[in-house]
């Protein structure tokens, strides 16, 4: 299996009547990385998984699973994955371990699974195993279906906005997890539409927009792209500062709202138009970084209208 | 096939736990032994019912009473009930998702439940069967009962043709709990996998008592379902039932046909 990627899409495709929820995309992850799939709402995330875990058949193209066809292996090709699409779903009416029970039998008619009371120690479930998920909090829910996906002991991990919904703890306690087990060797697919949460966590990120991808590659060339911030401005003239930046070279998306200006700008962009400001009289009340660079990238690469810039 | 076996045993454990599934049970298990309670506390009878004049004279004769009122719309409720349950919970609780990314294939997943579905259905009429067979023995006896034919049928012949009667009922009751399950694949819905077989069963049963077109009539669930009264003739006719027999088969396997297909194809993305 070696050079297989752990997922290679082809041409893949999905459309659910006018909307073209994925659009010829082309992705490949290599394995062993935590890789982040990275778009806003709507960008064709959650279909792409689908798709991978052959709950939804595709329109055209194909997916591969460590080099096996999805939709030629079904089940077989699926054996290494685990993982969960949208937030995790469970009988209500049966415990966690009832849960994880049945779905132990599913993945091995015969018994002889993984350990049950590892993976619940693992979600830091323990303690509210026999209770059923009907009474779980949301954040038990999502940390139960992490518990159901490394049950299967899988090579890949699928996991579609494993934060969504948690409170600021939990988000913490789900990264640490998730990184802790790509630092165990199992190749990580996270989606999110949270730039910061791709960058604590992954070491590659794919940028999706409107069912393609925008981007693909390291957190690290990522970086590089990534020069400008976005900012806001108030001053005590708006209107004479507008006219000023308008002026001024290196400052991109520049609109007037309610709360001042916001423009996006490299760092010696943002220095030579404070000297301006100066020189021009105009008294600066505010000056502030609204996103970090990523997210300003981030933002630049799934808003635009021009065509993908890989 | 292991996983399919995997799936059967999984469905039952998830049936079991449901509490309005054992109630339902109780219901099965208990309202015989109310029904006949009741008849001999009266001092009517429903002598408008096959064999409700009898009721007093012969303990056979509750089993044949039930069983009459339950071909009506209690077998197809119950059929709908449990089979139209297995495969729409799924939806109403969005697991498809979560049971179908393990090591289970579609066709294993379906035949399983199919399996688990049809079985409890069966378990759901041998329970109604026996226990009103049991009410009828223990609260009015096992006397001779006097069969359709006017002739009287001694006690060891009546239990077997009771037991018989009841178990070829199950056929047409299959073929209620496949439709049950086409519609609820078809419509993702629990609400409508319960009604619209039960609403089938009740149409056709107008068909019949508006006494329409032979042809028709024949191809019919009902057919099926009231066939065992020839067996109680003398002579026995077992015409209707051989019939019968075939109707609730095609029944049977059009539906699951359409069923499989439809399960195979299905997009999974609610949940
Ligand atoms: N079952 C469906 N029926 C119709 N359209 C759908 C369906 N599922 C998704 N879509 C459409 O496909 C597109 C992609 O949706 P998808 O859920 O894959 O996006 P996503 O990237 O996961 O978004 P989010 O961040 O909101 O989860 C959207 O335009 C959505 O409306
Ligand atoms: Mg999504």
């Amino acid at each position: 299996m070696d050079g297989e990627p752990a997922v290679r899409a082809r041409g893949l495709t999905k459309r659910y009547g006018d909307v073209t929820a994925v659009d010829a995309m082309e992705l490949d992850v290599p394995v062993g990385v935590a890789f982040g799939l990275l778009g806003p709402n709507g960008a064709g995330k959650t279909t792409f998984m689908r798709m991978l875990f052959g709950l939804v058949r595709p329109d055209a193209g194909s997916v591969e699973v460590f080099g096996r066809n999805v939709a030629d292996h079904g089940v077989a090709a699926l054996a290494p994955v685990a993982g969960f699409v949208e937030s995790p779903r469970f009988y209500p009416y049966l415990s966690g371990r009832a849960n994880l029970e049945v779905l132990a039998r599913l993945d091995q008619p015969y018994g002889d699974g993984p350990d049950i009371d590892l993976v619940l120690e693992t979600v830091d479930l323990t303690d509210r195993q026999r209770s059923r998920v009907r009474e779980y909090s949301y954040g038990m829910v999502q940390r139960l279906g992490v518990a159901a996906a490394l049950l299967r002991n899988p090579q890949l991990l699928v996991v579609d906005e494993p934060t969504n919904g948690l409170d600021p703890a939990g988000i913490r306690d789900m990264r640490e997890l998730i990184a802790r087990l790509a630092g165990s060797g199992i190749t990580v697919l996270l989606s999110s539409h949270n730039m910061l949460e791709v960058e604590q966590v992954c070491d590659r990120v794919a940028i999706m927009r409107r069912g393609g991808i925008a981007f693909d590659g390291s957190i690290t060339d990522l970086r590089a792209m990534a020069d400008d911030v976005g900012y806001r401005l108030t001053t005590e003239d708006d209107r004479r500062a507008l006219e000023l930046c308008e002026h001024t070279p290196g400052l991109h998306r520049l609109e007037l709202g309610l709360d001042g200006l916001r423009f996006e700008a490299s760092q010696s962009a943002v220095e030579d138009l404070t000297r301006r400001l100066g020189a021009a009289g105009i008294g600066t009340r505010e000056l502030a970084a609204r996103t970090t660079a990523l997210e300003t990238l981030f933002f630049r690469l799934t808003e635009s209208r021009s065509e993908v810039l890989m | 096939m292991s996983s399919t076996t995997a799936v059967f045993r999984v469905e039952w454990r998830k049936l079991a736990a449901q509490p309005r599934l054992r109630a339902g049970f109780a219901v099965l298990l208990i309202a015989p032994w109310l029904f006949i309670a009741l008849v001999l506390h009266q001092d009517r009878l429903p002598v408008e019912t096959l064999y409700g004049r009898y009721l007093k004279d012969s303990g056979f004769a509750t089993p044949l009473v039930v069983l009459v009122f339950s071909t009506q719309w209690i077998f197809p409720l119950i059929a709908s009930l449990i089979s139209g349950d297995v495969f729409s919970s799924e939806d109403a609780h969005g697991t498809w998702k979560t049971v179908l990314t393990r090591s289970v294939s579609r066709g294993e997943m379906f035949w399983g439940k199919v399996a688990a579905a049809f079985t409890a259905t069966v378990a759901a009429v041998v329970v109604l069967g026996t226990s009103a067979t049991l009410a009828g023995v223990a609260l009015v006896g096992s006397q001779p009962l006097v069969n359709v034919g006017g002739v009287l049928v001694p006690a060891r012949s009546a239990l077997g043709h009771v037991a018989l009667s009841w178990l070829v009922v199950l056929p047409p009751v299959l073929a209620f709990a496949a439709l049950a399950i086409a519609v609820s694949i078809l419509t993702r819905s629990s609400v409508l996998g319960v009604l619209v077989p039960v609403v089938i069963g009740l149409v056709m049963q107008m068909y019949v008592f508006l006494n329409a077109w032979d042809t028709v009539r024949h191809v019919l669930l009902n057919s099926p379902m009231n066939a065992w009264r020839g067996l109680f003739d003398t002579p026995a006719y077992t015409d209707p039932l051989e019939r019968g027999l075939l109707v609730a088969l095609a029944y049977l396997a059009a539906s699951i046909a359409i069923s499989l297909i439809a399960f195979h194809r299905r997009d999974i993305t609610g949940g």
